[in-house]
């Protein structure tokens, strides 16, 4: 029989189970930063005993598999964003990705580079990004103890929007990686040399 | 051998038809022709300039030429050369000197990804940096760098704001 009342208990069931979870979710967070940007030097005073995050339970973590947190410093090249989406699609869900500096807002100081994307939340989902040039220690703390807040309420579910809107994410990274045509009509001022085969006769 | 001081090596090279600068004690500046630099590289390492440390690009676009420039130091004689040599723009064409040092080949490389500037014997010219790149050079003055990234990464001056 199809009882509603029931549901309904399930349903406050879980809801209690959930801010268990998220509880003891946000007090054991492992955090892989990929650091091939600038701003790695701002995270060693962040771990060690001047600022200590392992006090709020996160640690750093070697590899993707076993991290929570992905923390993207500075700016990304073209090449690396290949890179840091394949870090990012290992991690097991839950995840949640701090994006450091303001490169990753809107390219910051290399907004007009060939090689530097713009907007990391283009990529990939983002849960906060930390603003600043470099940001110091005390935004990064702030930042990670606004997730955890985050978590507690539920509302750190960037991963989920990458599932719902995959086809944007992935229609952005195509448009750099897939084969394409010349951005610039200038690419004809391309030097094409012609090898002479046999030499000079 | 016996140790060379800058004036001796600028007239050495002077009677060989190079002309070169001084530009303090340890460092002068050579011009070479493109037609016979290679010899004269493959001299200077005969005579003890073992070591080229780089070769940059430069793009002159007012003169339309490039300007391949050779870094060669020598840990005998403590002096360091920049050898340069002018190419023109509309075919940037230029000898390997792979043959003379074997890590020239990344060197070579990097100048062929960022200024299109041809090696000439250099059998691997494939990009180290830059990924699925089919644009013009982009360390050539005329590439429009802003126009690219606009168009590409969508990127807006002053962030997007006023």
């Amino acid at each position: 029989m199809f009882n509603i009342n029931s549901l309904e208990q399930q349903d406050n069931q879980d809801k209690l189970w959930d801010k268990v979870i998220n509880y003891f979710r946000k007090r054991s967070l492992w955090m892989l930063h990929y650091c091939t940007g600038c701003g790695a030097m701002e995270l060693p005073p962040v771990m060690t005993s001047r600022w200590d995050m392992e006090r709020f339970g996160i640690g750093p973590m070697a590899t993707p598999r076993q991290a929570d947190i992905l923390l993207i410093t500075g700016y990304s090249s073209v090449r690396t964003m290949k890179r840091i989406i394949r870090t990012y699609e290992q991690m097991p869900e839950p995840k949640w990705v701090l994006a450091f500096g303001s490169c990753t807002v809107n390219g910051g100081m290399y907004w007009d580079s060939y090689n530097v994307i713009n907007n990391l939340g283009e990529y990939i989902p983002v849960d906060i990004t930390i603003a600043g040039c470099m940001p110091r220690p005390e935004a990064i703390l702030d930042s990670m103890l606004k997730l955890m807040d985050m978590i507690q309420a539920g509302e750190a579910k960037a991963f989920r929007k990458y599932k719902e809107n995959y086809a944007y994410y992935k229609a952005n990274q195509d448009r750099l990686f897939m084969e394409r045509g010349p951005v610039l009509e200038s690419a004809a001022l391309r030097y094409v040399h012609e090898e002479t085969e046999g030499g000079e006769a | 051998m016996n140790r060379i001081t800058v004036e001796t090596l600028l007239q050495d090279l002077a009677s060989r038809g190079l002309n070169g600068e001084k530009i303090s004690e340890q460092q002068i500046k050579v011009f070479a022709s493109k037609d016979n630099f290679v010899n004269h590289l493959h001299y200077l390492q005969t005579i003890g300039f073992e070591h080229l440390a780089n070769i940059n690009g430069v793009d002159y676009i007012a003169e339309n030429e490039f300007e391949v420039v050779y870094q060669v130091y020598s840990y005998e004689h403590k002096i360091h050369i920049v050898f340069k040599v002018r190419i023109p723009r509309e075919k940037p064409v230029i000898l390997t000197v792979v043959t003379l040092w074997e890590q020239a080949q990344f060197y070579e490389q990097e100048v062929h990804e960022f200024y299109g500037i041809y090696f000439e014997g250099n059998k691997d010219l494939s990009h180290l940096f830059l990924e699925n790149w089919n644009d013009l050079p982009p360390l050539r003055k005329d590439f429009n760098t802003e126009e690219f990234s606009e168009k590409l990464f969508g990127s807006k001056r002053h962030g997007g704001g006023k």
